[in-house]
């Protein structure tokens, strides 16, 4: 009995002896032998109809110099590799020709598509990067205006990485709100529903100062799949009151004088958009409230008043107003439900939704906003008079 | 298979104790002491044959110088003071000055004892083999002619160190003293520290050849019965042939000997012995060593200290949970490491992803090897740390920091991150001081589990850890007492320590009783006179 209980430890020693020697052979992967993709592009040949896809990769080799805090001389710590392909799929796996290495995209920041390909429609080149279980849903979607190559290549001033630096920069949308951060998950949900029209950011690259920046220059507006027109700053501002997705971002209005400018900083916005079918109309009533602080007066006006604060808050609410119709006029002519006022009425009104549902592209041309702005100016930070030379008439 | 191993290495010691118990041959050397002095002496010398640090001394007393007597006594242990101050003095000039009418009969020991010498200890002895037990604990005999019996007298005299603050457990507020190598010095901290009737020592001698006294000490009618009784029979069934540290003992009494956890905890610390016996405990006590056992032992014991109780409890209850925490990383650490940067480097912020990878791009082994390297290469230099003379001990962690860390990386041999993980992982396991040996064999383990299947094998490492934690008992309360069983009072002290008054109920777990389970009255909270008063009379002691 004792020779085979020795014999038995024996064999569970040496199981774990093995167990031992074969890791690494079972799922695992050394961060060697990962190639980490941060950003990825796609592109049409347009001569011979192949796809080819372009991953940004972290160049380990640049960073793992001693000195190296990450370039150093020779000026980039990434690469940008292309494959091309008949599909997605075949294209991303045709990068490890030049790699050596796995592409791994659980890090993958954002994916760009050209304008042109987005006019043409952009559903056939979603799918790959929702359905591999590697890619995150959460990665960005960008339209870009200039050649991916272009802005893949332009190195940011504080970062290493592009595609670090452009999260940065959807991150912080809210400073100005004249942008919109979109990521692949939301937008193809936008897609997949009955009436809503995806909006995406527009990229291109400035010259300005004598180096190639990253820059954001718009939303681009997509009926369907297909890029149809693109809105400016102010008009994606309009459209993210109504969303309730401004978080902050300046305001300017002429003084109540009229001498001069005043900037207000948005606090806090909140809004709540209502439906209502009437007789033949329908009418959504949307309520926004906004809180703003007075940040700026490029005049000499004492603003401090009663009279002055109303009529200003009244002028914020007009400009707030002025916004929003704007961007509704906008995609009125791109008829493009950029709003979600469909999705809405689908969501409160399922019955009526139902009939209306296959007119919506007409109806959406007649709506009725009723927009009531309530804006209040909480504070004036640490100013309460204008920075003046204050009149000293009455002692001289 | 843990069962199964167990039952085979409790098959073969049986096996050998069979074969041993033949062996075993006990000297009964039970013959009476005989009335003639030289045949005694005889005896004596013959036993003693290659001792040489045994003294045999010969001398007359009485008046006339007519009884012949003689002290036996090891010079090495005996108080040569002692012996002649107290017995040769008074037995050859005291007998002397005795008036020639007094008549009494020194052939007796007990007329000796009674009118002659002047020493409390003592005691008649009429066996050789008492004479050779009582010699050995360094007793001087004293042997008179004519006379069946002899005196043993108590005059050992033992070099010990003095009390000192103890090297393991260092405390920055709170009692400095520490237990010392003498067990009768150690029980009299014990006793100065709780003046109480009940407070027992028993006491037990073990070991055939070092005759090691091993003493019980308990708080009557706060400890469990049971548990003393439990004690007892464990200690009764030891047969060894030396005890020379409490480690003996332990071992031979824990409840799971092939557990990795210490179902025993032990202190240098009388403070923290007399906390564990007011608690309900039991310690026990070996001659020989500073360290003191106590039993039964809960897993949350590692994680209290001393000075949690005498400071004030905001500070106290955050180093507590820093000691949770530090205690899982001291054996989850590398292996977390390795599973995140072998199987998912998704779940890695992505800028930290970019530094890793950067960093570990000239290392040529795969991550769990480099990790095995560098707990390796930690563990000789502690071990290496430990046994060097203090001296030499500066240049080992000169050579372990600069050589082995800053070179290896710039070598290329090591990733940056592996040194921060493995030295993190390092300084935690410090922070437990209790659990160091578990956590140390642990973090071995879980590093192979993790380059196994990465968080799959953590987890799953984590939950047999968790069933067997939950399995052990120390002298028949379960281990992760409050927390499985669940016990809200007994959380009142786990992961937060709250204030003193309102810790006045001992461990249920360890008393098992409503008798005893008060140790102080409630609503002591201090407030300003007039608000809670008449409330704070004490509930129920005892």
């Amino acid at each position: 009995m004792v020779k085979t209980g020795v014999k038995l430890i024996a064999k569970l020693v040496l199981c774990l002896v093995l167990l031992l020697i074969l890791t690494g052979c079972s799922g695992g992967t050394e961060v060697n032998d990962l190639e980490i993709v941060i950003l990825m592009g796609v592109e049409k040949d347009e001569a011979t109809g192949d796809i080819q896809v372009t991953a940004q990769i972290v160049k380990k080799v640049a960073l793992s110099q001693p000195s190296g805090d990450g370039g150093g001389e020779s000026g980039k710590a990434y690469w940008n590799v292309s494959g091309t392909g008949k599909t997605v799929f075949d294209a991303v796996r045709m990068i490890t020709h030049k790699t050596g290495n796995r592409l791994f995209v659980s890090h993958n920041q954002a994916v760009f598509f050209g304008k042109e390909l987005a006019e043409e429609g952009l559903q056939e080149y979603l799918d790959f990067f929702l359905r591999a279980h590697e890619m995150r849903p959460t990665a960005m979607i960008l339209i870009t205006e200039v050649p991916i190559q272009d802005v893949m290549n332009a190195k940011p001033e504080t970062e290493n990485f592009p595609g670090i630096n452009l999260t940065k920069l959807m991150k912080t949308y809210g400073f100005t709100s004249y942008y919109y951060k979109m990521n692949m998950k939301n937008f193809s949900s936008c897609l997949m529903c009955d009436s809503m029209s995806p909006v995406a950011p527009l990229i291109s690259i400035s010259t300005e100062n004598g180096s190639r920046d990253i820059n954001i220059s718009g939303m681009a507006v997509f009926r369907k799949d297909k890029m149809v027109g693109s809105l400016s700053f102010e008009e994606t501002r309009g459209l993210l009151w109504v969303l309730g997705e401004v978080k902050s971002g300046v305001i300017v209005i002429p003084s109540p004088e009229k001498k001069g400018l005043v900037s207000f900083e948005i606090i806090e916005a909140k809004s709540k958009v209502k439906p209502e079918i009437g007789n033949g109309k329908i009418t959504f009533h949307i309520k926004i409230k906004v809180d703003v602080s007075l940040s700026e007066q490029m005049t000499d006006e004492i603003l401090a008043t009663e009279q002055k604060f109303k009529k200003m808050q009244n002028d914020i609410a007009d400009a707030i107003r002025k916004e929003i119709m704007t961007t509704y006029e906008k995609s009125k002519k791109l008829n493009a439900d950029i709003f979600g006022f469909g999705e809405l009425l689908h969501k409160k009104q399922n019955g009526k939704w139902k009939i209306i549902k296959n007119n919506w592209e007409e109806i959406y041309q007649d709506l009725e906003l009723d927009i009531d702005v309530e804006a209040l100016i909480r504070k004036t930070d640490l100013l309460k008079k204008p920075v003046a030379a204050i009149e000293r008439g009455n002692k001289k | 298979m843990f069962r199964y191993i167990s039952r085979v290495i409790r098959y073969l010691s049986l096996k050998n104790k069979n074969e041993n118990n033949g062996a075993v041959t006990v000297e009964n050397n039970n013959e009476p002491i005989c009335a003639d002095l030289k045949r005694n002496l005889q005896m004596i010398k013959e036993v003693m044959r290659d001792s040489s640090d045994v003294t045999i001394h010969e001398f007359n007393f009485g008046h006339d110088r007519r009884f012949r007597g003689a002290l036996v006594f090891f010079s090495s242990m005996a108080d040569r003071q002692e012996i002649h101050e107290n017995i040769l003095q008074p037995m050859m000039f005291g007998s002397l000055m005795l008036k020639e009418d007094v008549d009494m009969d020194f052939t007796q020991v007990e007329t000796i004892k009674r009118n002659l010498i002047s020493v409390t200890d003592c005691q008649n002895i009429s066996l050789v083999s008492e004479i050779m037990e009582n010699l050995l604990l360094g007793a001087t005999i004293l042997l008179v002619h004519g006379s069946k019996e002899a005196l043993a007298i108590k005059s050992e005299k033992r070099k010990t160190r003095n009390i000192e603050e103890p090297g393991t457990e260092a405390v920055v507020r709170g009692p400095r003293e520490g237990f010392n190598e003498d067990v009768n010095a150690n029980i009299s901290l014990i006793r100065r520290k709780i003046k109480d009737p009940d407070l027992c020592v028993e006491k037990f001698v073990i070991g055939e050849k070092s005759q090691t006294d091993v003493y019980i000490v308990y708080l009557k009618r706060v400890a469990n019965p049971k548990l003393i009784e439990e004690i007892r029979r464990r200690l009764n069934r030891i047969r060894v042939d030396a005890i020379l540290d409490s480690g003996y003992i332990e071992q031979f009494i824990e409840d799971a000997p092939l557990s990795i956890f210490p179902t025993i905890s032990n202190s240098e610390k009388p403070d923290k012995v007399v906390a564990k016996i007011l608690e309900g405990r039991a310690a026990i006590l070996v001659d020989g060593t500073p360290f003191a056992l106590a039993v039964p032992m809960l897993f949350i014991e590692s994680f209290q200290i001393g000075e949690d109780y005498y400071s004030r409890p905001f500070l106290a209850s955050i180093m507590r949970i820093i000691r949770f925490l530090s205690y899982l990383i001291s054996f989850l650490g590398p292996a977390i490491y390795v599973a995140l940067t072998v199987f998912h480097q998704e779940l890695i912020p992505t800028s930290l992803l970019i530094s890793i990878a950067g960093g570990r791009q000239r290392v040529p082994f795969p991550a769990i090897l480099e990790a095995f390297l560098m707990l390796f290469t930690f563990d000789i230099l502690r071990e290496a740390g430990v046994r060097l003379p203090k001296a030499v001990g500066q240049t080992i962690g000169i050579v372990g920091a600069l050589v082995l860390g800053q070179a290896s990386v710039e070598a290329g041999l090591i990733s940056p991150f592996m040194v921060i993980v493995v030295s993190a992982t390092a300084i935690a396991s410090f922070a437990v001081p209790a659990q160091t040996d578990s956590s140390t064999i642990l973090r071995y383990l879980f590093l192979m589990l993790a380059g196994i299947a990465g968080g799959f094998g953590i987890i799953i490492g984590l939950l047999v850890l968790l069933v067997h934690l939950a399995s052990l008992r120390s002298f028949g309360t379960p281990y992760l007492w409050p927390i499985v069983p669940l016990n809200f009072y007994g959380l009142r002290d786990v992961f937060i320590r709250m204030p003193i008054w309102t810790l006045s109920r001992r461990p249920s777990a360890v008393i098992w009783s409503d008798e005893g389970s008060y140790s102080q009255g409630s609503g002591l909270m201090p407030a300003p006179p007039g608000k809670n008063e008449g409330n704070s009379e004490r509930k129920e002691r005892d």
